[in-house]
């Protein structure tokens, strides 16, 4: 799994960062900040959480078959 | 205490028609998958400061101010500053200055007679002490807001003069604490935003440095403690779950969120908007341009096509991405702090006295109308 975040679109609701402490943090500006690009497999389904909770959808999941995570409720 | 029947088949079709406070007419959105994508869409403006914009009140001109530009990317600039002030690490700051109101606040609950109304002993005293915290509002001027912040919020329920008096006095009370603070800055959230007005002109006009310090404390205060007290209210008429989470605390987060999806405080007339060109929904119904239009939170929370068995409350949801704080680029500044507060506030009530319990019957409990906040207006509990 590979994780990226959109800097741009980042809101800073920390929803990621309380989800997932481990491979989300923020800049001082609250902006979030990927610290960990491939988190263990025990992470996998809090981060995927992440990605579908995100109220900009600002976060990228890439699972190892190549799919992606951008949010359940992706409906566009 | 229960979920609004009317919310139930609402989905069926992607918009209604609806007639609001005002007498105006808006397109009411009710699908999660429109209300979400509609929160994010520039299509639809948050300026509803025009000739033939809806207008929620006749006697309130809430949220339309022509002083202000709530689009991007003047909008985006602004709330950048704000939310700086927001990031986790700085709530995690504030959470034990919460736990050490609350329990100031429930220890004096404690020592008076029974039984106590909730709102009034704690509800409403700690998020106004953590947002005049967070602000740097001396203690002593917390006891105005209480009247003002009613009539600021007020739809139908106080005629226009009271309006104008709250909302005149709200207004001149900010505008000198912004004086008194720029003469004398502190290390607050308001010191802070009046550096960046003076220092660099145009990041910040005056007009939008009132405008955010008013929006933080309304909506740092009184949505916070509705939801307290109702949340409450709702978790003490349904013993299973008060049951439930005292077998297992780390359930208080989750249950948090879900009295959010189910029990929403704020009025879904804060989400008017104004669309600026036409826009299709997932049925094929347009909403054409210049419709004024509400995107439904609580219809939104309630849609099955995302949410299983959307009525019942379960308090262990683990995919719970409700509409509440809304989405997209005007999510909630303070969700966090919001969050944070409830947390603390759910499991200290429920530590702190472990036989609270209402004192009328839950379905007897009086709800507030005419308001922007919908909560109950009494909470009384014995312990």
């Amino acid at each position: 799994m590979r994780v990226a975040a959109n800097r741009e679109t980042c809101v800073v609701s920390s929803l990621c960062v309380y989800r997932a402490p481990t491979v989300f943090a923020q800049d001082d500006m609250g902006q979030v900040l990927v610290v960990d690009e491939q988190p263990d497999v025990e992470l996998h389904e809090v981060v995927r959480r992440a990605a579908r909770g995100c109220p900009t959808k600002s976060i990228k999941v890439t699972e190892a078959d190549g799919s992606t995570v951008a949010s359940a409720f992706d409906f566009d | 205490m229960r979920v609004p029947e009317a919310l139930r088949g609402l989905h069926t079709s992607s918009a209604v028609e609806v007639k609001l406070p005002s007498g105006d007419k808006a397109l009411l959105v009710t699908r999660y998958r429109d209300v979400r994508s509609l929160f994010a869409d520039h299509r639809l403006s948050r300026n509803i400061a025009r000739p033939d914009a809806a207008r929620i009140s006749a006697d309130n001109d809430l949220f339309t101010n022509p002083n202000i530009d709530p689009d991007p990317p003047k909008h985006t600039q602004v709330r950048s500053l704000v939310t700086r002030a927001f990031t986790a690490r700085r709530i995690e700051g504030l959470r034990p200055v919460a736990q050490e109101i609350t329990d100031e606040l429930l220890d004096a609950m404690a020592a008076g007679p029974q039984p106590s109304e909730l709102n009034e002993a704690f509800a409403f005293p700690l998020p106004i002490r953590v947002i005049c915290k967070l602000l740097g509002i001396p203690p002593e001027d917390r006891s105005h807001f209480r009247v003002s912040v009613d009539g600021f919020l007020s739809v139908s329920k106080l005629p226009p003069d009271e309006v104008a008096k709250a909302r005149g006095d709200l207004f001149r009370y900010l505008a000198e604490l912004i004086e008194a603070k720029r003469r004398d800055p502190g290390d607050d959230l308001v010191s802070a935003l009046i550096k960046v007005r003076d220092e660099d002109d145009h990041r910040l006009n005056d007009h939008e440095l009132h405008f955010w310090v008013t929006g933080l404390l309304i909506a740092g205060y009184v949505t916070t403690a509705s939801q307290i007290g109702t949340g409450t209210a709702v978790l003490l008429h349904h013993p299973e779950l008060v049951k439930e989470i005292r077998a297992d605390w780390s359930l208080v987060p989750s249950a948090v969120e879900e009295l959010l999806r189910t029990q929403i405080m704020g009025s879904s007339v804060g989400t008017l908007r104004y669309a600026i060109e036409d826009i299709p929904l997932s049925d094929g119904l347009v909403i054409a341009k210049g419709t004024s239009v509400l995107l439904s939170e609580e219809a939104a929370n309630m849609d099955p096509e995302v949410f299983d068995r959307p009525f019942e409350i379960d308090i262990r949801r683990t995919e719970n991405h409700h509409m509440t704080f809304g989405a997209g680029l005007h999510y909630c500044v303070g969700a966090a702090l919001a969050r944070m507060e409830l947390q603390v506030a759910t499991e200290t009530l429920l530590r702190r006295f472990p036989n609270l319990r209402l004192a009328v019957p839950g379905d007897q409990l009086p709800r507030a109308l005419g308001g922007f906040m919908e909560g109950f207006t009494e909470v009384p509990v014995e312990w």
